[in-house]
């Protein structure tokens, strides 16, 4: 029955759906809040039941607001479901904030929401301070924002809260995870969700071991597994020390981090693929394949470089500072084994230009990696190719070109422009970043590294990411990683929704 | 007279060799200045200072501890024996011990895979860590008291919409 009256029903929509998003990111602060308990880290305890409490109240106020929606689920559209993602993305974020806040390891509201979009977006970027003195519910806070992130949160808030999840794709999409394992999407957000479940348990608890080896107490151990895998399988890069994994000083466990952070930058269609008994998609996706020729590509490039310096004097001491970094910016994971301004001092500007170029292409499509995504380098390739093929065949034959991922798909004009358009999209992006830091600055090189690692959800820093930058980066490289992670359409979407209302008050 | 006069310049300049020699062997570096000087310090003995932070990560003979000192964060190398002068590492209910360690710095070591490590040769502890009071402000509880008592106002009220709205 449709009981929507009225020009603004879509702002019922969009309150009613973001309601349920930001109720189901209130009810997964109980994790810390159980943790503080468990821990007896009071002041953190009551900063979690507070933020927890405004959280509920906003939630709930947003579905009463839109409770006509219950009745009127065919009025959802694809809009709804871009200015859903979009919007909740923003309100989380000052939501989510408030622990950092009021813990005191933040100098300003700023700095608190740039962590949580830096989480959320699965960047890795820290602007929090004294991480070592940090309580572990926050950190595992931390860890969580990252790793949900990572996965999808608006699809885990609307599958696991709403019963019915006919037009929840909408929703999916709108994330920038456009696929389908199964038939209803409730199903593939459970498999998504039971992929990443199913990994948690196996990295943490080799983490766990291995951190036991290296030295760590056991209930540390099982505290850094925990974070570390967060951060590893959702391609983050937080770690709750503020040497990042230069704190284990281990090649174990930095080789367990490699093995996860690529598990994690690979397409969880190509993991459910696998997991079914079809082994040979690893070799045949596109994705797979650009993502090993560019990396290896890479890591040969900057371990030539890097021995021409003379700072690292055997294979392993190349593998664990340099192909560790590559593939770490590659995936998009950021986990640092050198010091940041060791980038900029070591690595030289063919080093940096290696790595900026890896940032940007990124780890493959719905994934938790950012960046362009091997995919839309596998199609733009491949149009090339069959460009040039184009021109080279006889006039008379017309050849249908086509590359695999998951499955056999034609190479359509309309895929190779969507995917070229993304790109330009992250190339702007990623410009004004490297504007924005020459302006207040920076070396070019230095501006152009951490523009790239913000813009591809990296987060390497090469030093300029400090609670001393400029307000304005901060802001801007906010909205950088915002942009990135939702991949551009979604927000677009929300600020054509904001400008068509305010037209339509405008006109009234 | 004059005699007098150089054995008491003879005994000024030793002083001053002497408490100058003693000032640079104490001279610390901060762990940022390393980082940022690592080609020129390589190798170097250093000595630096900072607190004990996580935990000890026993390594055969040996084990890592990582101190920071407010500018940078780095693992210094230590044998076992140095392992048990410190009591307290820090974390967030914890104030570490404030060492201090004289060693070799290495921008890249040979041993642990590339590190930027320090090799100690001494350690002291300058000042004991201690565990640090907690106490919450009563403004924060009553501030979580009334949200909560309001978002299960609220729950009720949504309750009650809902059944009539689906009603």
């Amino acid at each position: 029955m449709n009981t929507f009256n009225g020009r603004f029903y879509s702002i019922l929509i969009i309150s009613y759906y973001t309601g349920f998003v930001v109720l189901g990111i209130a009810l997964l602060m109980v994790l810390p809040i159980l943790t503080a308990v468990g821990l007896q880290e009071w002041n953190p305890f009551w900063d979690f039941i507070i933020t927890m409490a405004i959280s509920v109240i906003l939630g709930l106020l947003l579905i009463i607001i839109g409770k006509q929606t219950r009745h009127n689920k065919s009025f959802v559209q694809w809009k709804h479901g871009f200015v859903v993602a979009s919007l909740s993305w923003i309100i989380l974020m000052f939501l989510c904030a408030i622990p950092y806040l009021l813990s005191g390891h933040v100098n300003s509201i700023l700095d608190a929401c740039f962590d949580v979009m830096s989480g959320f977006t699965t960047t890795g970027m820290v602007l929090t301070q004294d991480l070592d003195h940090i309580s572990l519910s926050l950190n595992l806070w931390r860890h969580m924002l990252t790793f949900i992130g990572g996965q999808g949160m608006i699809v885990l808030a609307l599958t696991f809260l709403l019963k019915e999840t006919g037009g929840a794709y909408i929703f999916y999409v709108g994330e920038a995870k456009d696929i389908d394992l199964v038939p209803n999407v409730k199903g593939t957000a459970r498999i998504i969700w039971k992929i990443s479940m199913v990994y948690l348990l196996i990295g943490t608890a080799a983490l766990w071991i291995d951190g036991m080896t290296i030295g760590l107490n056991p209930l540390s151990a099982f505290f850094n597994g925990l974070f570390i895998f967060a951060s590893s399988w959702s391609t983050g890069g937080f770690a709750p020390y503020t040497q990042n994994m230069m704190y284990y000083h281990s090649f174990s466990y930095e080789n367990l981090t490699i093995i996860f952070f690529i598990l994690g930058s690979l397409n969880f269609g190509l993991h459910y693929a696998i997991l079914s008994g079809n082994k040979k998609e690893l070799l045949k996706n596109i994705e797979t394949q650009s993502f090993f020729i560019t990396s290896f590509l890479a890591s040969v490039l900057a371990v030539m470089w890097l021995a021409r310096t003379g700072v690292y004097h055997d294979a392993i001491a190349m593998f664990r500072r340099v192909v560790y970094n590559v593939l770490s910016a590659h995936t998009t994971t950021g986990f640092g084994s050198v010091y940041a301004r060791q980038f900029a001092l070591e690595w030289g500007d063919f080093g940096i230009l290696i790595l900026v170029i890896v940032m940007l292409i990124g780890g493959s499509a719905c994934s938790t990696a950012g960046g362009f995504k091997g995919l839309r380098i596998g199609i733009i390739f491949n149009s090339i190719l069959a460009d040039v093929k184009r021109l080279l065949a006889s006039e008379r034959n017309v050849k249908v070109f086509r590359f695999h991922h998951i499955k056999d798909q034609i190479l359509a004009d309309g895929l190779v422009k969507a995917s070229a358009l993304i790109i330009i999209c992250y190339l702007i992006t990623f410009a004004i970043g490297t504007l924005i830091g020459t302006f207040y600055g920076y070396p070019l090189a230095s501006a152009a590294f951490e523009a790239a690692s913000i813009t591809g959800n990296v987060g390497l820093s090469i030093g300029i990411t400090v609670p001393g930058m400029p307000a304005v980066m901060k802001i801007y490289y906010i909205i950088a990683m915002y942009l990135g992670r939702l991949e551009f359409l979604s927000v677009f979407a929300l600020i054509g929704f904001i400008i068509g209302g305010i037209k339509k008050c405008w006109t009234k | 007279m004059l005699d007098k006069i150089i054995k008491a310049l003879l005994l000024t300049v030793s002083l001053l060799f002497c408490l100058n020699g003693s000032v640079l062997a104490a001279d610390v570096v901060d762990l940022n200045q390393l980082v940022e000087n690592a080609e020129i310090m390589d190798g170097q003995t250093v000595t630096v200072s900072g607190e004990a932070i996580g935990e000890a990560m026993e390594r055969g003979d040996h084990a890592w501890v990582n101190i920071n000192d407010g500018t940078n964060a780095m693992g210094i190398w230590m044998p076992l024996d140095d392992i048990q002068s410190i009591k307290v590492f820090g974390d967030y209910k914890h104030l570490g011990d404030q060492l201090q360690v004289t060693g070799v710095f290495n921008q890249a070591c040979v041993e642990h895979g590339g590190d930027v490590d320090v090799h100690s040769d001494s350690i002291t502890v300058v000042a004991a860590g201690y565990a640090t009071a907690e106490s919450v402000p009563a403004l924060k509880i009553v501030i979580g008291l009334v949200l909560v008592c309001l978002a299960s106002v609220l729950g009720l009220i949504y309750l009650k919409v809902i059944k009539k709205s689906d009603g």
